[in-house]
């Protein structure tokens, strides 16, 4: 009997086992949105159409990472679409490309992902692992949407892996109050928000001997943020990080060279291997660095209580040699689909896509505090003074290089050079060491 | 003499059968997680390293192509020696750390012995991310509070970037993970301790043996086996420094922290290169393993 007793338990162990795994599998996802039961009722019954439900990945792009906000856009799609059920998972830039590989390896990858390119077209989608949007990109599409944005989400072989919903311009900013006092702010173009390679070194070096021993970090911790060093490097001396083709990586250029031993060179700018971009703004933002080059609308945006009435934040672009010749970064984010084999899911992820680019365009953009990538939809900011800024800036939006072949690697190697750079390798020979690791790897 | 052919009662037959297969039954469940997480990812690790393994292409068999790149590497060895560094450093210190700490506690009366092994403990529990996240602030270049102590105390002129420059990096992670090892094996000689025969000791020393010679010549052997047990395990654990090299430094800088196991990581879901990372993988396991035979051997010579 005691034996039968055992047995029957031993079975109970196993079964439970597989019971906890389909459990698993039936357990809902972090966050589901559905239309609150009135809206449903109120929505027009599509019996013929079965019910979908797809998983939306997004990182956080603006307001798109915060749960209660695409929860909002997520009850007024499903009030249009009520067949549709879409889960979303936030993702952090910390660990977010780690899921997504991983559940891309293990077969579980969501049916959309909301970023850039780089990640999209030039990762993930060269890979083939994400499916041609091109059906989405209609003539109007195209006509409406820039050029350099459509050539961004373009694989160069006709293929679509991203739709675009917004974008910026990457800047900079200084701490303005702080420039004032010490005289810094002669150097400054305010009406333009611009500045001159010669000026802002003048102004570095003003703060210097002021006393802010520490005006500006070159961080260099990861590549979070690393836009910002990117662009300040290349655009002191007019360099460029990569061919116009983008096959190749022209880092170890004179310009940039140069830029890179003045920024080593200069007092009051300190390469520093122990922060990012996100922890360079936080420092910047407690009044810690006077100056800011991993900056833009959202991140000023998310700072603004922190920051408080402690100083002004003034905006600027990245310094140049004439001052306007500047060429800045540019954020592109949009939606790509994860090839999962499904079609139904697919044609319900393109569905949701649509209505959320096209349909609902201006509340969508000003969800991700950024502007629209169409040139027909009007500025979302328009009564906001410093949004407006932050919007000028859009006028020096430079090449979108994000997409060159190997840029994973690429990126990687390029924190490192800084790092090298940072404890005495000379700036020439860790400038073609990382040429020769990016070329490699676009070669691959 | 011919062999007597000794019969089983078919009865008793029956009952061994049944309690074999009753335990095979029990052992069932872990069998399944053993070889579903455990054995087969080993098995995949092995075979995925004679490959050029990546996202999206179908994988080439290259021999021992990754394993040659691999030693060709500077930034792998850089990395082994980090690694070795940080055992070398930590799998002592930690043992002789926790070995003084147990036996300071262990003569205290049992309600601050309690309240020590807790303390001790308590990093052990935490998240290691919060752990990590205060270590971060406090090493911090430019709020830092060892820089505001060494600069009030005049120990320093200039805040030291403790975490962004070479020559301190590695030593910040020793000390961090020092602080995270030491509480299991601190509770675990508090217990060998208290199960050493008071009767031995007492003998001892009424035989006029000092307190050191009671002590290496009485308790040492009796808590051997978790002396033994704390340096295979400290061991593992200082090769496989992973959250606190990832969480602070990401390897850098210029590779000054970077260990075998977040060199797996970078290549593997940074750089897509599996067979690569996986060759690392296994060559650390062979590391790990040959480590821990010759601590065990020693161990049980002694």
């Amino acid at each position: 009997m005691k034996k039968l007793i055992a047995l029957a338990l031993a079975v109970v162990m196993v079964l439970s086992l597989g019971a906890c795994s389909v459990q698993k599998a039936e357990t809902p996802a972090p966050t589901q949105a559905a239309a609150p039961a009135a809206t449903e009722a109120a929505a027009p019954a599509a019996p013929e159409a079965a019910p979908v439900e797809i998983s939306l990945w997004t990182y956080p792009i603006g307001n798109w990472g915060k749960q209660e906000v695409v929860d909002q856009l997520l009850a007024k799609f499903n009030a249009a679409y009520p067949n549709i059920k879409v889960t979303v998972e936030y993702l952090t830039y910390t660990d977010g490309d780690d899921k997504v590989n991983t559940a891309i390896e293990g077969n579980a990858a969501p049916d959309i992902v909301m970023e850039g390119p780089e990640r999209l077209v030039a990762n993930w989608g060269a890979k083939g692992k994400m499916v041609d949007l091109a059906d989405l990109w209609t003539d109007e599409a195209k006509a409406d949407i820039y050029a350099s944005v459509e050539a961004a989400c373009n694989n160069g072989s006709g293929a679509y892996y991203e739709y675009p919903l917004c974008m910026t311009a990457h800047c900079m900013a200084i701490n303005k109050t702080v420039f004032e006092e010490t005289g810094a702010w002669q150097y400054v173009d305010a009406e333009t928000h611009t500045w001159t390679t010669e000026n802002f070194l003048k102004a570095v070096q003003t703060l210097y001997d002021a006393g802010y021993k520490t005006v500006g970090a070159v961080f260099c911790s990861a590549q979070g943020g690393d836009q910002g060093t990117r662009a300040l490097y290349n655009n002191m001396y007019g360099g460029t990080f990569t061919n116009a083709e983008h096959t190749e990586y022209t880092m170890n250029s004179p310009e940039n060279v140069k830029a890179l031993e003045t920024l080593y060179a200069q007092d009051g700018i300190n390469f520093d291997a122990s922060i990012n971009g996100g922890e360079e703004a936080d420092l910047f933002a407690q009044g810690v660095l006077q100056m800011a080059f991993c900056w833009n609308a959202a991140t000023h945006a998310a700072r603004t209580e922190v920051i408080g009435d402690s100083f002004e934040v003034f905006p600027m672009a990245f310094p140049s040699p004439n001052g306007t010749d500047v060429k800045l970064c540019g954020g592109i984010w949009g939606f790509g689909i994860f090839d999962n084999g499904d079609s139904a899911k697919v044609d319900a992820a393109k569905t949701f896509i649509k209505w959320v680019c096209d349909e609902n365009t201006l509340e969508s953009v000003s969800t991700s505090g950024f502007w629209s990538v169409r040139q027909s939809v009007a500025d979302p900011y328009a009564d906001d003074a410093l949004k407006s800024v932050y919007g000028t800036f859009m006028q020096y939006m430079g090449d979108y290089y994000n997409v060159t072949p190997g840029w994973t690697e690429a990126r990687a190697a390029a924190w490192n050079m800084l790092q090298q750079i940072g404890t005495g390798t000379p700036v020439q020979e860790a400038a073609d060491a990382f040429v020769a690791t990016a070329n490699a790897a676009a070669g691959k | 003499m011919a062999n007597k052919k000794i019969s089983v009662n078919p009865k008793s037959r029956r009952l061994m059968v049944h309690e074999t297969v009753t335990a095979y039954l029990f052992l069932l469940p872990f069998l399944i997680f053993f070889v579903g997480f455990v054995l087969y990812p080993m098995i995949m690790c092995i075979i995925t390293s004679f490959f050029d393994a990546t996202m999206g292409r179908e994988d080439i068999f290259i021999g021992f192509g990754n394993y040659k790149e691999l030693f060709a590497d500077p930034v792998f060895w850089k990395a082994l020696w980090n690694t070795l560094i940080i055992v070398l450093v930590s799998v002592p210190v930690t043992c002789i750390f926790s070995l003084w700490v147990a036996s300071a506690i262990s003569k205290m009366p049992v309600a601050a012995t309690s309240a020590f092994r807790c303390i001790f403990y308590l990093p052990v529990v935490t998240g290691s991310v919060a752990v990590t996240m205060v270590w971060k602030w406090m090493f911090n270049n430019y709020y830092g509070i060892f820089n505001y102590i060494g600069q009030a105390t005049g120990m320093i002129d200039q805040p030291i970037n403790w975490l962004g420059d070479p020559k301190y990096a590695l030593g910040c992670i020793i000390l961090i993970l020092l602080t995270t090892s030491v509480g299991q094996p601190i509770v675990l000689y508090v217990s060998a301790l208290d199960n050493v025969d008071k009767s031995l000791v007492e003998a001892a020393e009424g035989d006029g043996a000092t307190q050191m010679q009671a002590f290496w010549k009485i308790k040492w052997p009796q808590i051997m086996p978790t002396t033994l047990y704390i340096l295979v395990i400290t061991t593992i654990n200082s090769f496989q420094c992973f959250a606190l090299i990832q969480l602070l430094t990401s390897g850098g800088p210029n590779n000054s922290t970077m260990t075998i196991m977040y060199y797996i990581y970078y290549n593997a879901f940074k750089l897509y290169r599996y067979g690569y990372g996986n060759a690392m993988g296994v060559i650390l396991a062979i590391v790990i393993a040959i480590l821990s035979a010759v601590q065990f051997k020693a161990g049980q010579e002694k």
